[in-house]
């Protein structure tokens, strides 16, 4: 499972780990792109927002008139220029499915970082809601994701069999 | 979206929805396995037909599973799970890879901007 239940990106960045970690989190409106597949908001003007330390949250707080914001999730690890650990929940998301973000800051070559951010957790991150809903919501999508590479594999296999011919 | 077309290709929370029972969650485990008659699957549960059946219509209305008449017998039909719910999945994970991938550059391209400054 361990393949299939994350997403894994890296990059590597021109700053040491410290002010990488400062940057990503203080200026996360800087570099957050806009519009409707990087904000929860759609089209509506918001400003990205980390609160700091553990506990804090992570916002999408909206500038229109209509006001008001949109908590992805609260930070659950927060040290400076070494780990970041938020909770990410969609605005589609059933009631009860929490995911986890991670994203570690490691130095690099010529002082730079490199930044690993890992979006995982369907089968790890502890539900705050024990209810048939989370509980179901969570181990549905690592079945899910289980059975699709079970799917995948088998389909490999059938392809072996007849020689590749298909 | 029809009915129809929700079918074909169910939306991720839409599967969510009809895993989000333990006995449905089994019951497509069970599937990934082998095509299964709801007799069998009753029996798998101890449950009664009628409570397997209704499980199984939610599962068939989300479009996990799909009944299916064996050749030789009329009167037997198995269930078997539908491969679109996991394309879905599979393509749904692909686009949160490439949503984090597109973060990451520009948060790299932020620090260098951030840097060129500090530099000047």
């Amino acid at each position: 499972m361990s393949a299939a239940d994350c997403v894994r990106v890296t990059t590597v960045v021109a700053a040491d780990p410290a002010a990488a970690f400062e940057l990503f989190t203080s200026e996360v409106d800087a570099w957050w792109r806009r519009g409707p597949r990087f904000r929860h908001g759609g089209m509506r003007p918001s400003t990205m927002r980390f609160e700091g330390g553990e506990g804090g949250r992570l916002l999408e707080v909206y500038t229109d008139a209509a006001g008001g914001a949109f908590e992805i999730g609260r930070v659950r690890v927060w040290k400076p220029a070494d780990r970041l650990v938020f909770e990410w929940r969609g605005n589609n998301f059933p009631p009860g499915l929490l995911t986890e973000v991670e994203v570690r800051f490691e130095p690099a070559a010529g002082g730079a970082t490199r930044v690993t951010l890992e979006h995982r957790g369907w089968d790890r991150v502890p539900l705050d809601h024990p209810a048939r809903h989370g509980y179901g919501a969570s181990q549905a999508f690592v079945s899910m994701i289980g059975l699709h590479w079970a799917d995948q594999l088998a389909a490999l296999r059938a392809r072996a069999k007849t020689g590749g011919a298909r | 979206m029809s009915r129809r077309a929700r079918a074909a290709a169910p939306a991720v929370e839409e599967t969510f929805a009809a895993l989000a029972d333990p006995t449905r969650l089994r019951v497509v485990e069970l599937l990934s396995e082998r095509p299964r008659r709801a007799g069998e699957l009753s029996a798998a549960f101890g449950a009664s037909a009628p409570a397997m059946s209704r499980h199984l219509r939610v599962l068939r209305a989300s479009g996990l599973v799909e009944e299916e008449r064996v050749d030789d017998d009329a009167r037997v039909r198995v269930y078997k799970l539908r491969r679109e719910p996991f394309d879905a999945l599979s393509l749904w994970l692909r686009e949160l890879e490439s949503f984090w991938s597109d973060q990451l550059d520009a948060f790299g391209a932020h620090v260098a901007k951030r840097r060129a400054e500090r530099g000047r």
